[in-house]
């Protein structure tokens, strides 16, 4: 612990864990039935790509990645499909259990975008809690220079052991997938940050670490503390290093991977075998078998639980994910996904519903113990008077929902569900400003149009009355003064704002690839149809001048 | 001697002030000229507050006209589709007193539906929305792009067969709104003191 930097605040709640950390980790019973959500990542939802009555392997692709940041989904069983709507897919199993793999890849051979392609066709997304799609988290290196990955198996929060038992039986697999993601990143130094509550786990790892080729990996065994486990919280730790306020771990050169999601690379590369698995942590008094389990994704909770011996009368409350940071079922029918890292059958005793939220007596407790150092009292207070403006100013938003102001505060006031609705709220508002200004752009570009096409028609009739009269030779008498000058500062103001505009388009295009530039384009084309209607205008101007002149 | 120092004090102090002040007047005229604004940075502001359905219940065509309205004292409460909150904003912004809402509210965000079946192909809706979100062409059935409709009624009145509804805006999973309700912020002893009351 020589080397471990400190972050600010983090609690010391129940651990837990030996309840679940006894036994091995072992495959769940093939499932006969399996539904597959198609959001299981961050982003937007996948499509579907199958129909009612299609056959499929494990491993088929049943929906196609959306947009920029989403994520393939494949079978987790073979069978059939028998149901596809607008949220989800279910399959009936054929009990075959059939796969469809792809080719597998030497990983040290291939070009970095053949691998690429290949976590991308697998649905890799990262197993830790997010979600996000592992072959974008890649790509940063397009844009960031990476010089350290960090293998997250801190594994803060109590009851979860998924980490620590995916180490002890595969250590040796999850540093090759290490060693591919530092190969893809062109990251020079590996570190593990993990927890001094696993020995097991760390003494696979020792032995582990002699064998892996070709980049040195190094071991930092660190103090258990919650929420060491913090991507940022982290990183700090192991290389005090702090990352800016709204940015990412690429901004200082890190990039942070689970061992779940590099054990899952490793089977997507070396076996071609996509993400129809994962493991999670069966625990919690309400069950008599706790432990770690390989879960075919899409496989009912109820399902599972009571293979491991649920006790229907004991059991209070199912939590998806750990006690702080996890969310409580609120039907055992739901559906295993690429997310669920825990399930918690949790009695009354274990987990007592909170006591009545009391005020607020500015104790200052939550401060205390905030691992970002924000000030969630303040937070709380204007939350609730969804005073917009100084949530921003606090910081709402560096916020990693981690639970330990609510854990500590004496008045159990349940302040992380504050922050989330705050949070929810505000990027509603986002989503909503950059609507109305797309609607306004839409309004600006047609109005552009109908003054183009009025400028065409009204150029198209003088050249008509101009023929008409030029045989008679009668002097037209015209109605207005033609303001010439008026109409050249107009035409040139036009010609100025699509110059602007392309340069703004060329500037954002620059600066982030990845941003919708309709918005832009559109600005563009408005400032184009104004300078046509003002070329209009000037060049029939000028005809009508001359033609005074002449006559 | 005495007095001529005197009169070429007063007329050399003279000559300075009237100098810095043509100087700084020159200065100032240039300026001016110079980085002249077309557009109003006030009348921006305001625009950006309005909610940009371009629907005309203020009176004016569209939002920006009413904005600059507003900047020329017109009253900030015609805008039915931003409701209270923009008012407010308004309000903030101007320093003014914010006023009930000329009209009424909208309880929820709608778009325009088109039963394509009574569509008769007329185009009259396509020349009304001011954001070009209706597609269709003469004697071909038109429909609404859900995205782009800002939900501002205007393509009901010219429908000759009245074939458009106003529906509720869709939202998609991932613009979910938690529905929280606190308890009131009340100390325990203004409860009991609340409840003692009649």
């Amino acid at each position: 612990m020589s080397n471990a930097y400190d972050f600010p605040g983090g609690i010391y709640p129940p651990e837990r864990k030996q309840r679940s950390n006894r036994s091995a980790l072992t495959e769940a019973p093939l499932p006969s039935r399996v539904i597959l959500t198609l959001q299981q990542h961050s982003g937007q939802a996948a499509t579907p790509c199958v129909a009612p009555g299609d056959t499929v392997k494990v491993g088929s692709v049943i929906a196609k990645r959306e947009g920029m940041i989403s994520s393939d989904l494949h079978a987790s069983i073979s069978g059939m499909v028998s149901e596809v709507n607008a949220t989800q897919i279910s399959i009936e199993g054929d009990g075959q259990d059939e796969w469809l793999r792809l080719p597998p890849l030497a990983w040290q051979y291939v070009e970095p975008h053949a691998l690429l392609e290949r976590l991308n066709d697998s649905g890799i997304v990262g197993l830790g809690g997010a979600g996000f799609p592992t072959h974008i988290k890649a790509r940063v290196v397009e844009r960031h220079a990476i010089n350290t990955l960090v293998i997250n198996a801190a594994e803060c929060e109590p009851y979860i052991t998924v980490d620590d038992l995916t180490l002890r039986h595969h250590a040796n697999e999850v540093l090759e997938g290490a060693q591919i993601i530092a190969k893809l990143c062109g990251a020079q130094h590996i570190i593990i940050g993990i927890e001094d509550n696993k020995p097991e786990a760390i003494e696979a790892l020792k032995h582990a670490l002699s064998n892996s080729q070709p980049i040195s990996i190094e071991l930092k065994v660190i103090a258990t503390r919650y929420p060491s486990g913090g991507e940022r919280q982290l990183i700090k730790r192991l290389l005090n290093l702090n990352v800016p306020s709204g940015g990412l771990p690429a901004d200082v050169g890190v990039l942070c991977h689970n061992p779940g999601t590099l054990l899952a690379i490793l089977h997507a590369v070396r076996d071609g075998q996509p993400l129809v698995s994962r493991v999670v942590t069966l625990t919690g008094e309400a069950i008599s078998q706790p432990g770690n389990r390989w879960v075919r994704l899409g496989t009912s909770v109820r399902e599972l639980l009571e293979q491991a011996g649920l006790n229907t009368p004991e059991l209070h409350q199912v939590i998806q994910g750990g006690p702080m940071m996890g969310t409580p079922l609120l039907t055992l029918d739901a559906p295993v996904t690429k997310l669920t890292n825990c399930l918690i059958a949790a009695t009354i005793e274990e987990l007592p519903p909170p006591p009545a939220e009391s005020p607020c007596i500015r104790c200052g407790e939550c401060e205390s113990v905030c691992p970002v150092a924000l000030l969630p009292q303040q937070l709380h207070w204007y939350a609730r008077a969804q005073d917009d403006a100084k949530l921003e100013r606090y910081h709402l938003f560096d916020c990693i929902e981690c639970g330990a102001c609510s854990y500590v505060c004496p008045s159990h006031i349940p302040l992380v569900v504050d922050y989330r609705e705050a949070k929810s709220r505000l990027r509603l508002q986002r989503i909503e400003t950059a609507k109305a200004e797309h609607a306004k752009h839409r309004f600006e570009f047609r109005q552009a149009r109908l003054a183009r096409e009025e400028a065409e028609k009204q150029a198209r009739k003088e050249a008509r009355q101009a023929q008409q009269r030029r045989p008679s030779n009668t002097i037209a008498a015209s109605s207005e003064k033609v303001d010439l000058r008026g109409l050249r500062i107009a035409h040139a103001a036009a010609k100025a704002s699509v110059k602007k505009a392309e340069k703004t388009l060329a500037r954002v295009a620059q600066e982030d690839p990845k941003q919708s530039l309709d918005d832009f384009e559109m600005q563009l084309a408005t400032a184009q149809e104004n300078l046509k209607a003002a070329e209009l205008q000037l060049a029939q101007a000028r005809e009508q001048q001359s033609s005074e002149e002449s006559s | 001697m005495y007095s001529s120092i005197d009169v070429i004090g007063i007329l050399s102090a003279i000559a300075v002030l009237t100098g810095l002040g043509v100087g700084f007047g020159a200065l100032l005229g240039v300026v001016s000229e110079r980085f002249k604004r077309e557009d109003n940075p006030l009348v921006e502001q305001i625009d950006a507050i309005l909610p940009q359905t371009q629907c005309g219940q203020c009176g004016y065509p569209g939002c920006r006209p009413y904005a600059e309205a507003i900047n020329q004292g017109d009253a900030l409460n015609k805008c039915p589709p931003g409701g209270e909150a923009t008012i407010h904003a308004l309000a903030d912004l101007l320093g003014r007193e914010p006023a009930p809402l000329d009209g009424e509210a909208q309880s929820v965000a709608k778009v325009a539906f088109i039963r394509e079946e009574e569509c008769i192909g007329c185009t009259k809706c396509i020349q009304a929305c001011p954001v070009d979100a209706i597609i269709g062409a003469a004697k071909l059935m038109h429909t609404v792009i859900e995205d782009e409709c800002t939900g501002c009624d205007l393509c009901l009145d010219p429908c000759p067969v009245d074939c458009i509804d106003m529906l509720p805006r869709s939202a998609p999973l991932n613009q979910w709104q938690p529905v929280v309700a606190h308890s009131s912020n009340v100390i325990a002893s203004d409860r009991q003191s609340a409840q003692g009351e009649p």
